[in-house]
């Protein structure tokens, strides 16, 4: 099963990579992050001792929850996004997120841990709309390439631990 | 009385040490550091306007342009070869009253600033170097900051222009901010470099490459490798490596790519032929290759040739070495054939082998 992911990742990697076009990807262009308030992204960042030894079922429980919030994000920016070229990809990346997260939440439901309760995941404000497309973008997808890479090291974590029982 | 006693000597003691200690300084010299190609004036200690003195250098006279300006030394478009130790010496008697030790050199330059990770996840190093000398002694200041926290930086105890940083987490989305500060005497200049936890791993080459023979296969090599020590986790941080061989002959590279394994079997060798072999590790999903391994060299197997006999029984053979091998790879030949009298060769036999070696080549 985590090879299954570890393949979607790779794919939905490669999509993200012919992505990082205009106008997300100057040279050093690092926008201030905002404030959480505003955009509330899950981070991937941890402390190592706290990755390590978090449990197969809290490890699949960040994943789920990470891209749940993730794909409302690329979705909502997908809306804002005036070029046609652009909310086609967006579109598609969702769509491979998508397939990303029933694979999670499948995974989960086959070693028996509970799924969350659908709740209502929204990014932007109170309408759910991005205050700052273009800044709000930015760091959407870079915290998604963080998740991404840091879902591959899951992956293989969870691969090893489950080999070993 | 005695502590009276007690007390004075060891004020007169301090007074004793004080004393030849300043006049140990005047002899070793105060240093004065002055820039290169500017116009350089040495102040004789603290004498008057109208004191008259006399100096020399390094115990002989100034060959140097110079002026003299009551107790001032007057030196222009100072280089290197001004470098020394100037005494004064205070007219008529000449009784010495101060010693400076000139210093020339330049300000320093922006430092080039690297940063490498080889022991990820645990953290990073940054390196720096002047690109051109300042002739002075010049420190570093070093910061690093992270999501607008500044890390604990360690000096290297080695190695003077290095550093070490833990990474505070691990998968981040920030970048880092790493600046050097080169300082002398003359003035200062910063250098700063921005970059993400996963721009900068590139783990070190592999170790203990080992290539060896396969005992009746004249066109494989086994070759096993060891993740670098220096990389602290491979089992939640796997590398993948990427092997390339060739022969000697040759200046072709082939390349296979391998995911978590420390070992491969090639297995298109040319019979008889010497081999170079190098293998290269990468996190899998972050960083650069790192530098090649240590070339090893093998040679595959290669069938012992048969010693001609009269009889039909196989005599033992002769063991023989190919061409030389380095010390970490033992090429070695099949062994003694089993059996004895299994495989008697015809010289027609032998004669045909030779010729199907040849068209191997």
């Amino acid at each position: 099963m985590t090879k299954y992911l570890e393949y979607q990742l790779k794919e939905i990697k490669d999509t993200y990579l012919s992505y990082l076009g205009p106008p997300f990807n100057e040279k050093d262009f690092s926008p201030p992050r905002p404030n959480t308030t505003a955009l509330s992204l899950p981070s991937a960042a941890t402390r190592l001792e706290l990755w390590r030894g978090l449990e197969n079922r809290a490890r699949l429980a960040q994943n789920q929850r990470a891209y749940s919030v993730l794909l409302a994000a690329v979705r909502e920016l997908a809306r804002s996004t005036l070029c046609p070229y652009l909310q086609t990809s967006l579109l598609h990346f969702c769509t491979g997120l998508d397939g990303l997260l029933g694979s999670i939440s499948g995974l989960m439901t086959t070693l028996g841990y509970a799924l969350p309760p659908p709740s209502a995941v929204s990014v932007g404000g109170s309408d759910g709309e991005l205050q700052e497309p273009r800044r709000d973008g930015f760091w959407i997808l870079r915290e998604l390439q963080s998740w991404l890479w840091r879902s591959a090291k899951d992956f293989n974590r969870l691969k090893k631990r489950l080999r070993a029982h | 009385m005695a502590n009276l006693v007690t007390s004075l000597c060891c004020v007169v003691l301090a007074a004793v040490v004080v004393a030849y200690a300043q006049k140990r300084s005047q002899l070793v010299g105060r240093i004065q550091y002055e820039r290169m190609g500017s116009d350089v004036t040495m102040q004789c200690g603290s004498l008057d306007n109208d004191a008259s003195v006399s100096w020399k250098v390094n115990g002989t006279d100034i060959k140097a342009r110079h002026r003299l300006e009551g107790p001032r030394l007057l030196l222009t478009q100072v280089d290197l070869g001004h470098n020394g130790l100037y005494s004064c010496f205070q007219n008529p008697h000449g009784e010495r009253r101060d010693t400076i030790n000139l210093r020339i050199g330049t300000a320093p330059r922006e430092p080039t600033v690297t940063c490498r990770s080889n022991t990820y996840p645990k953290g990073f190093y940054c390196s720096w170097h002047q690109q051109h000398s300042t002739y002075i002694p010049t420190e570093f200041e070093v910061d690093v900051h992270h999501n607008q926290r500044a890390l604990e930086v360690q000096r290297d105890p080695v190695h003077k222009n290095r550093c070490h940083v833990r990474f505070p987490e691990v998968f981040s989305s920030f970048p880092y901010r790493v600046n050097v500060t080169a300082i002398n005497d003359l003035g200062r200049a910063s250098a700063a470099i921005s970059f993400e936890e996963s721009n900068i791993v590139k783990p070190d080459p592999p170790e203990r490459v080992v290539a060896t023979p396969i005992p009746n296969n004249v066109r494989r090599l086994e070759v096993t490798w060891n993740s670098p020590s220096t990389w602290p986790d491979v089992d939640n941080f796997p590398l993948k490596y990427f092997l390339r061989y060739r022969p000697l002959i040759r200046d072709q590279w082939q390349h296979v790519e391998l995911s978590d394994s420390t070992s491969h079997t090639i297995t298109d060798a040319y019979a008889g032929k010497e081999y170079i072999i190098q293998v290269a590790a990468k996190d899998t999903e972050i960083g650069t290759w790192s530098d090649w391994s240590v070339a090893v060299h093998a040679t595959p197997w290669i069938e012992e040739p048969k010693q001609i006999t009269s009889t039909t029984e196989a005599d033992p053979v002769i063991e023989t070495k190919p061409s030389p091998a380095p010390a970490s790879v033992e090429p070695h030949l099949g062994e003694a054939p089993a059996g004895g009298a299994n495989r008697p060769l015809s010289i027609s036999s032998t004669l045909v082998l030779g010729v199907l070696l040849l068209l191997f080549m």
